[in-house]
C-alpha cells in the first residue's frame, strides 16, 4: 500500500510504536573522532566493506554471486559512454597538471558558469562537493559563530567543525523527516553557517523552493552576517513538483551559496568533481582555501563531456523513480514505511536496529547504509541500484525482515 | 580565436600584476601564471599542442602504459567504477607500504602532496608559531600560511643556491613547522642526507617541538652520491613528516595524488584535521593508477632518472658553453642565470613556442627555472633560448 503524507505521521508499526522522529535525542558522543575515524562517509562505508574482506570476517560478496552495493548513494550504472570516452582520449596528458591541458579546468569552470547563468566568479571546483563543504566550515565558523545543521544529515559539515573545535547547532528533523527550518530559524542568530541539504540525506525528502527562499530571507533578517549552504547533491534526482533549485537565489543573494556535485546522478563518484554556486563576494573566500587543481585533468574532461550529454542524465532520473517506485512499495508491503523520497536512495523504518538489519543483509551479499543517528534503532537507509539489483534485494529483505520479531524499533 | 600575441599580452599582464604571496597561496604554486592567463578557446587547442611545456616540472612521457592500462581496466565491466566511490585507497597504502618498507599506519594519502603540504602548514602553525622556509623554495607553504594568518620566517639560501642550514636552523626556534624541500623547487640544488640528518638534530635541540616538513617531491631525480630519504627517521620521529607525490617522476601529475610518511601519531594528526575529507578528495582512477605505477617497481623510475640526467646534462652544458651559469640540478628542471629578467625571457620564448618557468624572488632579474622536457623538445627549445637571448650562432663566451 501506499503511504499518504497525513496517514504517514500517525502510523503506527505493529508493535505499536509511533514514529517521532524530532522527539528522538542524540546519544552523547556519537559523532565524535573517534567514532568517525579519519575518513569520510560514503567513501568511508565504501572502504568499509573493504576492509571486511581484506580482514577475512564477514565476505562483502554474498553466497550467490557479488555483493550489491546499496550504502554509498551512487548511480549504479556509472557515467555514460561519452565520459569513459573523454577519459582515454585524455591519456596523453596524464603527465600534465590539469591547468596546462587544453581544455583544462578553467574551461569547466566557464561551463559550469555559463550553465547556470553566471560568470566564472560566482563558480568554484572542489575535489567532490566534499571540499566545498569542508572549506565553507573552515571559512565561516570559528569559536563564536557556530554552525546550525540538521540531525540527521549528510555529516561532512558537522564533523569538519567539531574537529575544528567550532559550535555545532544540530536540529532534528520534523515529524516527516524534513529539515525542521523554522526550529533552525531559531538558532541562527550570529550562527557563521547554516547547513541545509535538499534533498536530505539520509531522509530523502525534499523541501519546495518557495520554503527555501521564505527560510533564507528570514535567516537574512535574522541575522545577517549568517551563510546559508545549500546542498543541493541530489537536485537531478528530485520529483517533486514544489522543488527549485536555489541557485538563481544565491546568484542574486549575498551570504548563499549552492554545492552541487557530479557524484550522484552524473554517475561519477569516483571522479570527485563538485562545484559551489553564488555571489562573487561569497565564493571568493571559498575559492582562496580550496586546494589548488583539486580536479584531475581526467575529472575535468569527464565533467565536461557529462554536461555535454544532458540525454544521460535525464535517463537517469527516469530510472531511478522507477526503481524507487518498486522499493517503496516492496517496502511498504513489508510494513516499513518510507518517506517521501526525492533522492536516489530511501529511508525506510524497518522497526528494528539499523546494524542488525545490515549485517543480516550483508549475509546476503546486500549492502546497505550505515547507522543515521538518532534513527539507528528504527531506520535504514538503502540506496537505490538497478531494478534488477533492487528485485534481489527486496527478495533478501523479506527474508531478513518477516522472521524477524521487531526488537525495540525506534528505542536507544 | 585566440592569437599567439593576445596569449602573450594576457600572460605578461599577469606577471607583472597579481603574483602576489597571497595569490600564489589560494592558487597553487605551479599554476600560478598559467592560471592567468585567458583561458583558451577551443580553436586554439592545436596552437597549444605545439607549444613546449617547460614551465611545471612534469615528466614529459607521463606515465608508464600499465599505469594507463590501470585507469582503463578501472572502468570495470559496465563502466561504472567511475560511478562509484573510491574504494581502493586500502590497496594503495599497501602497495605503498611494501614499496617503502613501512606499515599502513604510517601513510596518509592526498591530492597530490599539495593537500599533505597544506594540511601540515594547517596543524602545525599557529598565530604565534611561524612556518620557517627558505627563499625561494615551492610556494605552496609559505602561501598557505599567510593566507591563513600564520608568521612566515623567509631564510635566503647560501651563495652556491644551496640551503643555508644554520641559518635555518637559528630560524626554527619555536617555529610551528620548517618546510625543508630537498631537492629545493625552483633552485634545483640538493642537501645531502648526513647534512640534512645533522639539521634535523640541531632542530630538535634548538626547538624541540618544532616540526620538519621534508617534501621529496623530485626525490626519484636525485643524482648525488649521499642520497637517501628521510623516511627512516620519519618513522621513528613523530616530528618528522616526509612528504612525496605522483606528479614528476611517475609522470602521474594530472591524476593528483601524493602522500605523506611519518610516524602514526604524525599520521592521526594529519589525517584528522581532514576529518575524513582526505581518501575523499581521491578520485579513483588516481587510486588505481597508483598501484600500477608502484607496481613497475624501480626499473621505471631508474629509466626515468637516467633520461632525464642525460637531458639535464645536454641542457646545463647548452647553457654552460654560452657562459650561462646553472645551479647543480639534482631535479626534472635547471636554474640558470640567462643575464635577462625571467619575465622578457619567459615572453620572449613564449612568442617562440617554448614555455619557460616563473618569477622566482628575489632571483626574478637574472635567473629562470626551465624544465626539462623530452631530449627532442630541449633540442628544439634551446634554439629558441639562442634566438631570445641573442646568441644564435656562437658561443658568447
Amino acid at each position: 500500500m501506499s503511504v499518504t503524507r497525513r496517514g504517514f505521521l500517525t502510523l503506527k508499526r505493529p508493535g505499536g510504536r509511533v514514529v517521532t522522529p524530532s522527539a528522538g535525542a542524540l546519544p552523547p558522543g556519537w559523532l565524535d573522532g573517534s567514532a568517525i575515524g579519519a575518513r569520510g562517509l560514503e567513501a568511508e562505508a565504501a572502504e568499509e566493506w573493504q576492509a571486511v574482506g581484506r580482514r577475512g570476517g564477514a565476505r562483502p560478496d554474498g553466497p550467490s554471486g557479488p555483493s550489491i552495493k546499496l550504502s554509498s548513494n551512487e548511480n549504479p550504472l556509472g557515467p555514460g559512454r561519452a565520459v569513459l570516452d573523454a577519459i582515454t582520449a585524455g591519456f596523453g596528458n596524464a603527465g600534465r597538471y590539469p591547468f596546462n591541458v587544453n581544455p583544462g579546468d578553467g574551461q569547466l569552470l566557464e561551463m559550469i558558469a555559463a550553465g547556470n547563468n553566471a560568470q566564472t566568479e560566482n563558480v568554484v571546483l572542489g575535489a567532490g562537493s566534499q571540499e566545498i563543504l569542508k572549506v565553507a566550515v573552515w571559512a565561516f565558523t570559528s569559536p563564536s559563530r557556530p554552525l546550525v545543521t540538521a540531525s540527521p544529515t549528510f555529516e561532512n559539515a558537522t564533523r569538519v567543525a567539531r574537529n575544528m573545535g567550532h559550535p555545532v547547532v544540530e536540529i532534528n528533523v520534523d515529524s516527516r523527516f524534513r529539515l525542521d527550518l523554522e526550529s533552525m530559524l531559531a538558532t541562527v542568530r550570529g550562527a557563521g553557517l547554516v547547513f541545509v541539504n535538499n534533498p536530505n540525506n539520509p531522509t530523502a525528502t525534499v523541501h519546495g523552493g518557495k520554503t527555501i527562499a521564505d527560510f533564507v530571507e528570514r535567516v537574512r533578517r535574522i541575522s545577517p552576517d549568517t551563510v546559508i549552504l545549500i546542498d543541493e547533491a541530489y537536485h537531478e534526482y528530485v520529483t517533486d513538483p514544489d522543488y527549485e533549485s536555489a541557485i538563481p537565489l544565491a546568484l542574486s543573494t549575498p551570504n548563499v551559496f549552492v554545492a552541487r556535485t557530479f557524484s550522484k546522478a552524473y554517475g561519477m563518484a569516483g571522479m570527485r568533481i563538485g562545484y559551489g554556486v553564488g555571489t562573487a563576494d561569497t565564493i571568493a573566500p571559498i575559492t582562496r582555501l580550496r586546494m589548488p587543481y583539486n580536479i584531475s585533468v581526467f575529472g575535468v574532461a569527464a565533467a565536461m563531456a557529462a554536461l555535454g550529454d544532458p540525454a544521460h542524465v535525464e535517463a537517469e532520473r527516469t530510472r531511478n523513480t522507477a526503481v524507487r517506485a518498486f522499493t517503496q512499495k516492496a517496502l511498504e508491503d513489508l510494513g516499513c514505511q518510507c518517506t517521501a523520497s526525492n533522492t536516489n536512495f530511501v529511508f525506510a523504518d524497518i522497526g528494528r536496529p539499523n546494524a542488525e538489519f545490515r549485517s543480516a543483509c550483508a549475509e546476503q551479499g546486500i549492502q546497505t547504509g550505515r547507522d543515521f543517528p538518532p534513527f539507528t534503532g528504527s531506520h535504514a537507509r538503502i540506496s537505490l541500484g538497478t531494478m534488477e539489483e533492487m528485485q534481489k534485494a527486496t527478495a533478501v529483505f523479506r527474508n531478513v525482515l518477516r522472521p524477524a520479531t521487531p526488537v525495540g524499533g525506534g528505542t536507544r | 580565436m585566440l592569437t599567439r600575441r593576445k596569449f602573450v599580452h594576457t600572460v605578461g599582464m599577469g606577471a607583472a600584476g597579481a603574483l602576489t604571496a597571497s595569490y600564489i597561496g589560494a592558487r597553487g604554486r605551479e599554476d600560478a601564471l598559467w592560471s592567468l592567463s585567458t583561458p583558451l578557446e577551443a580553436s586554439g587547442a592545436a596552437q597549444a599542442q605545439t607549444m613546449i611545456p617547460l614551465s611545471s616540472n612534469e615528466n614529459p612521457l607521463g606515465p608508464g602504459q600499465v599505469v594507463l592500462q590501470a585507469i582503463q581496466d578501472a572502468f570495470g565491466p559496465q563502466g561504472a567504477t567511475p560511478g562509484r566511490y573510491s574504494n581502493a585507497t586500502g590497496a594503495l597504502r599497501d602497495a605503498l607500504s611494501g614499496h617503502l618498507g613501512v606499515t599502513p599506519e604510517n601513510l596518509t594519502l592526498g591530492c597530490g602532496s599539495t593537500q599533505i603540504l597544506r594540511t601540515a602548514t594547517h596543524v602545525y602553525t599557529e598565530r604565534t608559531r611561524a612556518l620557517v622556509g627558505t627563499i625561494p623554495t615551492y610556494e605552496e607553504c609559505a602561501g598557505y600560511a599567510a593566507m591563513l594568518g600564520r608568521p612566515v620566517r623567509a631564510v635566503s639560501l647560501n651563495r652556491n643556491f644551496q640551503m643555508d642550514l644554520d641559518e635555518l636552523a637559528d630560524a626554527s626556534r619555536g617555529a610551528g613547522l620548517v618546510f625543508y624541500c630537498n631537492p629545493n623547487n625552483p633552485v634545483a640544488t640538493y642537501t645531502g642526507a648526513q647534512a640534512t640528518r645533522d639539521f634535523i638534530a640541531r632542530v630538535h635541540r634548538i626547538s624541540p617541538d618544532t616540526r620538519i616538513l621534508v617534501d621529496e617531491a623530485y626525490f626519484d631525480y636525485v643524482t648525488h652520491p649521499d642520497h637517501e630519504s628521510m623516511i627512516p627517521l620519519a618513522l621513528e620521529d613523530p616530528r618528522v613528516i616526509v612528504a612525496r607525490t605522483f606528479s614528476k617522476a611517475y609522470g602521474m601529475a594530472g591524476l593528483r595524488l601524493g602522500y605523506a610518511v611519518a610516524h602514526p601519531d604524525a599520521i592521526r594528526t594529519l589525517s584528522a584535521w581532514d576529518s575524513g575529507s582526505g581518501t575523499s578528495s581521491l578520485n579513483v582512477l588516481a587510486l588505481h593508477a597508483g598501484v600500477a605505477a608502484i607496481g613497475q617497481g624501480t626499473a621505471f623510475t631508474d629509466a626515468e632518472r637516467a633520461r632525464n640526467k642525460a637531458v639535464r646534462d645536454f641542457t646545463v652544458k647548452w647553457f654552460a658553453d654560452r657562459g650561462m651559469r646553472s645551479t647543480e640540478s639534482h631535479t626534472n628542471f635547471i636554474f640558470t642565470n640567462t643575464g635577462m629578467p625571467a619575465r622578457q625571457f619567459r615572453d620572449g620564448c613564449l612568442a617562440k613556442g617554448v614555455r619557460v618557468g616563473r618569477d622566482f624572488p628575489p632571483f626574478q632579474n637574472e635567473w629562470c627555472r626551465i624544465s626539462l622536457g623530452t631530449m627532442e623538445e630541449m633540442t628544439k627549445a634551446v634554439a629558441v633560448f639562442g634566438e631570445v637571448l641573442g646568441k644564435v650562432a656562437v658561443a658568447a663566451a
